[in-house]
């Protein structure tokens, strides 16, 4: 992406959320994007995940020019190619934990089964569990099976351990780890907490809707490893 | 497998179902009532048209005084005539015992060999006439049920003054009588009138007609018109005492059915709409929920890739799962009711086999008209749903901004409680939502107002028939107009407190190239019996020249006030005169026209002349009257004014009685499925709040009281406002059943709008239960954790 920015609202009361962001992501990469609260972060991963439009800038996927897609383009784009967790799970509450996943593979072109993608974050024995019946963590679990079950090529996280205890948060830190490694997926995981760049191929801090430095990891720290 | 997102659909539903029943259950009304009204509607005219056709009911009628039976053949020589027949009609007085009143009836001739070629009757029981026998009848279904007549029973006539005694051949049924009254009359009596046939020879012997007939029916040659041989026919007849030739859409019994059709489509079309229009109403108000729950989920579906018709298409399916489960319900309950009505139809209405016959294209017409409704009621609200950016979904909905509310601004409410702050505020932080529950209630007032005034409606044509309009207790009638010496004759007989002469005339009236025939009718000045009404109710002098007219005759006719209206006798020397029309008659049966008495002398060019004579009676000397009667032949027909007043009872009011209940009951289940189904949404929009007003300290009563005064803030707005637009729905709705056969008054009684507010009160209070139970059951938990 290039020179891209975000104004939210008009007039006087406009708010500049980017402010000009230029910015490589690679594919099979674990990146983490961290700033403060308020310095833009989820408002450029709307812009990633094809969720909103910048004001200007470029932005291209591979060989797609994502600043000037259609609706209908962005539909497909997100259908297939990105998988989305979001900081308060955003399950459907009247499907089981099988169903979310499946109402998703469902619509993809080549996805796992939703017993897999389950498998792989440790949730087999929950399969047919409501929401409702399951715990914050568990939900989490939940939803990063839904994001990767389409075996997507971008997954992007928001704070995906924000409303999570530190245990439970590295759990769910090693299910999106396990995701990248096995699957090569490009995973972005953004959050205000520091202690996470250590488990990132690379740490881009960001503040006032703009990237202020990167740094890349010569080795990645294990989630279990970390504390906070 | 059941795809993922119609397994959310299933589960979502489950948990709304009360609101889903509710809707259901109204459009359920709706199509019921859509139903049912086509299929009779398609019961009735498919039997009707197939028992025209196989009994070869004509298509042009013509009564007339006497023609020699060889001028059939010049009609059947006329442009545009296919078949011709011929037949005699003369009235008889019959002798039933224990039956105190004159009963009388109409004989009409058969072929003595063979069948006739047109209006064939249908024998129901019994034989048919043996050729050649003697004595023998066949009777009128009608009057043979309303007697307890069977075949091979005997039956007392006066043919001509000369007493008989006949047998029951058989009971049969004929297209000209599929409705059986006495001519002129608006309402039916079976029990005193009567359709009779014999063979032609035994007709024609005993009223000295034979070689001649009085009536004459045929068809037309394909693709012929009806006009110019009606023309022809008056013409051709006039030297013969022609009575002026009519098609079938005046011929008397086939414009009864016709008018019930009549009502029936106003019913089919009118109630339908108002009630699809609530369940409109009231899926748009849970599906606007809905979707504001599920902003976030909707957020995620297209985070995930799903389209916007896809998820458009999601949240239709719900109205279309209501729509579905209402057409059932509706069909059942159309096809139930239909039954029941034509059960009744067959009391009114004599087709040798009328059944319900579903009207296929009415379930199709009732699923589409469902389906646009609710479509048209929410797909604004679904489409903008989904064209949300999901970005924006994400985000919770901004915090409600509060205000103090106007009732706070002006001081009120330091009076008042804190639950009734709450609720106030509540009402005015969310106007849209107010106003939308305030027109749901209003709605459901609204549609309680109709039955009742309906049912005024028929309470006050049998008051005012009979005893505004018509003072007298009884009419009589006269075989042939007599001099008016006979009233002072009629006067001197046993128990008759007035007497008033009458002299009726059969005219036909034309106006700028329409006409109707009907029975002019005599008025007194200061007459204290028959009178005329106008529309306000005051009685309307009779002017020594002129005419009055019903409105409804003149609206026929498209004469008002001023016009000169062309009158035409069909009796005596028929003569022909201009008359003005001096006003207008508000009555709600028939159609009529009043002169004043000697007015009528002078038109028809005689002198003192009765054609019968209203009376007032000492009821408890009427045996003793009706007795002395029997010895004045002269008289033949006695119209009791409760005999009558009991027959509209049991026939007309009886059908639209049921109609009404029906409707009522629906209109009721309406009130309350609006009303709850506003509850229960208040209830699950406010949830949080509640539980959280309650996490904070405040009891379950005082939680209770902030949803129960918002309920009464917005009944107490919204029943007025209903009051007042059921009074014009009504008034729309009633001005349009207005047909020659009969008429609505509009009336409105303090019962009608007291059971209204009742009905809402009583459906208020018991949503309020429900609710309030559920709300004293509320995980508060689980209501704080989630927005569901
Ligand atoms: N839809 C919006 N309308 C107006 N302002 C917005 C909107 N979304 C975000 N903002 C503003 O943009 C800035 C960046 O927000 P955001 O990207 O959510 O920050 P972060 O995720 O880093 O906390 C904030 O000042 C926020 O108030
Ligand atoms: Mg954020």
């Amino acid at each position: 992406m290039r020179g891209l920015t975000k104004f939210y609202g008009e007039g006087t009361t406009q708010v500049r959320a980017l402010a000009g962001v230029d910015l490589d992501l690679f594919a099979g990469e674990l990146v983490v994007l961290l700033g403060p609260s308020g310095s833009g972060k989820t408002t450029l991963l709307n812009q990633l995940g094809g969720l909103d439009l910048p004001t200007s800038g470029t932005l291209r996927y591979r060989d797609t020019d994502l600043t000037h897609a259609t609706e209908a383009e962005l539909t497909l784009y997100r259908r297939e190619s990105v998988g989305f967790v979001f900081q308060f799970y955003n399950l459907i509450p009247s499907l089981t934990a099988r169903e979310n996943v499946g109402l998703i593979t469902e619509i993809a072109t080549n996805p796992m089964p939703a017993e897999e993608a389950l498998g792989m974050v440790g949730l087999s024995p929950r399969l047919d569990h409501f929401p409702a019946q399951l715990s914050g963590g568990e939900q989490q679990r939940v939803a990063i099976a839904r994001a990767i079950a389409k075996r997507p090529a971008v997954l992007l996280c928001d704070e995906p351990t924000g409303a999570l205890d530190v245990h439970t948060g590295i759990v769910v830190l090693e299910a999106l780890e396990r995701a990248n490694r096995e699957l090569g997926t490009l995973t972005v995981i953004i959050t205000h907490n520091a202690v996470m760049a250590e488990m990132a191929d690379r740490v881009i801090r960001f503040s006032d809707g703009r990237v202020q430095s990167e740094q890349h990891n010569a080795t990645r720290a294990a989630p279990a490893s970390l504390r906070w | 497998m059941l795809p993922h997102l119609d397994r959310k659909l299933l589960r979502d539903l489950k948990r709304l179902k009360g609101q889903a029943a509710a809707v259901s259950l109204v459009m359920a009304c709706g199509l019921a009532m859509l139903i049912m009204a086509r299929s009779l509607i398609h019961s009735l005219e498919s039997t009707r048209a197939e028992y025209y056709q196989t009994n070869h009911f004509a298509e042009v009628f013509v009564p007339l005084k006497r023609a020699p039976n060889h001028l059939a053949e010049q009609v059947r020589a006329l442009p545009g005539v296919a078949t011709v027949q011929t037949d005699l009609s003369v009235p008889v007085t019959l002798d039933l015992p224990g039956l105190t009143e004159p009963a009388s009836g109409a004989v009409r001739s058969l072929p003595d060999f063979g069948e006739p070629e047109l209006n064939r009757l249908f024998l129901r029981r019994g034989r048919w006439l043996s050729p050649g026998a003697r004595g023998e009848i066949l009777v009128g279904e009608a009057f043979a049920e309303a007697n307890a007549l069977n075949p091979g029973d005997t039956l007392t006539m006066l043919l001509n003054g000369r007493r008989q005694v006949f047998r029951v051949a058989g009971i049969v049924l004929s297209p000209e009588y599929i409705f059986e009254s006495r001519p002129g009359a608006a309402l039916p009596d079976a029990r005193t009138y009567g359709i009779f046939w014999m063979p032609y020879k035994e007709v024609a012997t005993a009223w000295d007609l034979y070689g001649a007939f009085n009536r004459l029916s045929l068809t037309l040659a394909p693709g012929a018109n009806e006009r110019p041989v009606i023309v022809a026919l008056d013409q051709l007849l006039r030297p013969y005492g022609g009575l002026g030739a009519y098609g079938r859409k005046d011929h008397p019994s086939h414009i009864r059915v016709t008018d019930e059709i009549r009502v029936l489509t106003i019913l089919s079309i009118g109630f339908p709409i108002v009630f699809l229009s609530v369940a409109a109403f009231m899926t748009n108000a849970v599906l606007t929920r809905l979707l504001a729950l599920q902003r976030e989920q909707i957020a995620i579906l297209k985070a995930f890739g799903f389209t916007n018709r896809a998820i458009v298409v999601h949240y239709l399916k719900f109205a279309f799962v209501m729509v579905v489960a209402g057409l059932t319900l509706g069909l059942l309950g159309g096809v139930a009711l239909g039954h029941q009505l034509v059960v009744m139809y067959r009391l009114f209405y004599r087709f040798p086999d009328l059944h319900f016959r579903l009207d296929g294209g009415a379930v199709g017409i009732a699923l589409g008209v469902a389906l646009g409704a609710v479509t048209l009621g929410v797909l604004d609200a679904v489409r903008r749903a989904a064209r949300l950016p999901p970005a924006e979904a994400m985000r919770p909905e901004p915090p409600a901004n509060f205000r103090p509310a106007f009732i706070e601004r002006i001081g009120i409410a330091k009076l008042l409680s804190h639950s009734f702050r709450i609720a106030v505020r509540n009402l005015e932080r969310r106007p849209a939502q107010a106003a939308f529950t305030v027109a749901g209630l209003a709605l459901a007032t609204a549609l309680l107002i109709l039955p009742n005034s309906f049912k005024a409606g028929i309470h006050e044509v049998l008051d005012f028939q009979w005893d505004v309009v018509q003072r007298q207790d009884l009419n009589l009638g006269l075989v042939e107009p007599s001099a008016a010496r006979l009233a002072h004759e009629l006067a001197q007989l046993p128990g008759v407190t007035s007497l008033e002469p009458t002299r009726n005339a059969a005219v036909r009236i034309h106006f700028q190239g329409r006409s109707r025939q009907i029975g002019l009718r005599s008025l007194l000045i200061g007459g204290q019996h028959s009178r005329a009404v106008d529309h306000a109710g005051r009685e309307i002098t009779p002017p020594t020249d002129g005419i009055i007219v019903s409105a409804k005759l003149a609206a026929v006719l498209g004469a008002k006030i001023g016009d000169t209206l062309l009158l035409e006798a069909l009796e005596g020397r028929r003569p022909v005169a201009e008359v003005k029309l001096r006003a207008l008659a508000e009555d709600f049966t028939g159609i009529a026209a009043y002169m004043e008495l000697h007015a009528i002398s002078r038109f028809l060019g005689e002198g003192d002349v009765i054609t019968g004579a209203s009376i007032g009676l000492d009821m408890s000397r009427r045996a003793a009257f009706l007795a002395a009667l029997r010895d004045i032949p002269r008289v033949s027909t006695v119209a009791i004014k409760e005999t009558m007043r009991q027959s509209f009872r049991e026939t007309t009011a009886k059908s639209m009685g049921l109609i009404q209940s029906i409707y009522l009951t629906f209109a009721v289940i309406v009130a309350f499925g609006v009303i709850y189904n506003n509850a229960r949404i208040s209830l699950a929009e406010r949830a949080r709040e509640l539980a959280t007003l309650r996490v904070v300290g405040m009891t379950q009563r005082e939680v209770g009281a902030v949803l129960v005064i918002e309920l009464v803030v917005l009944a107490l707005l919204a029943v007025p406002l209903g009051l007042l637009l059921g009074t014009g729905l009504t008034t729309v709705i009633i001005g349009s059943i207005n047909t020659e056969t009969i008429r609505l008054p509009l009336v409105f009684t303090t019962y009608t709008y007291t059971f209204a507010v009742v009905v809402v009160l009583v459906a208020s209070t018991l949503s309020a239960l429900v609710v309030l139970r559920k709300l004293n059951q509320l995980d508060l938990i689980a209501a704080l954790k989630a927005p569901e």
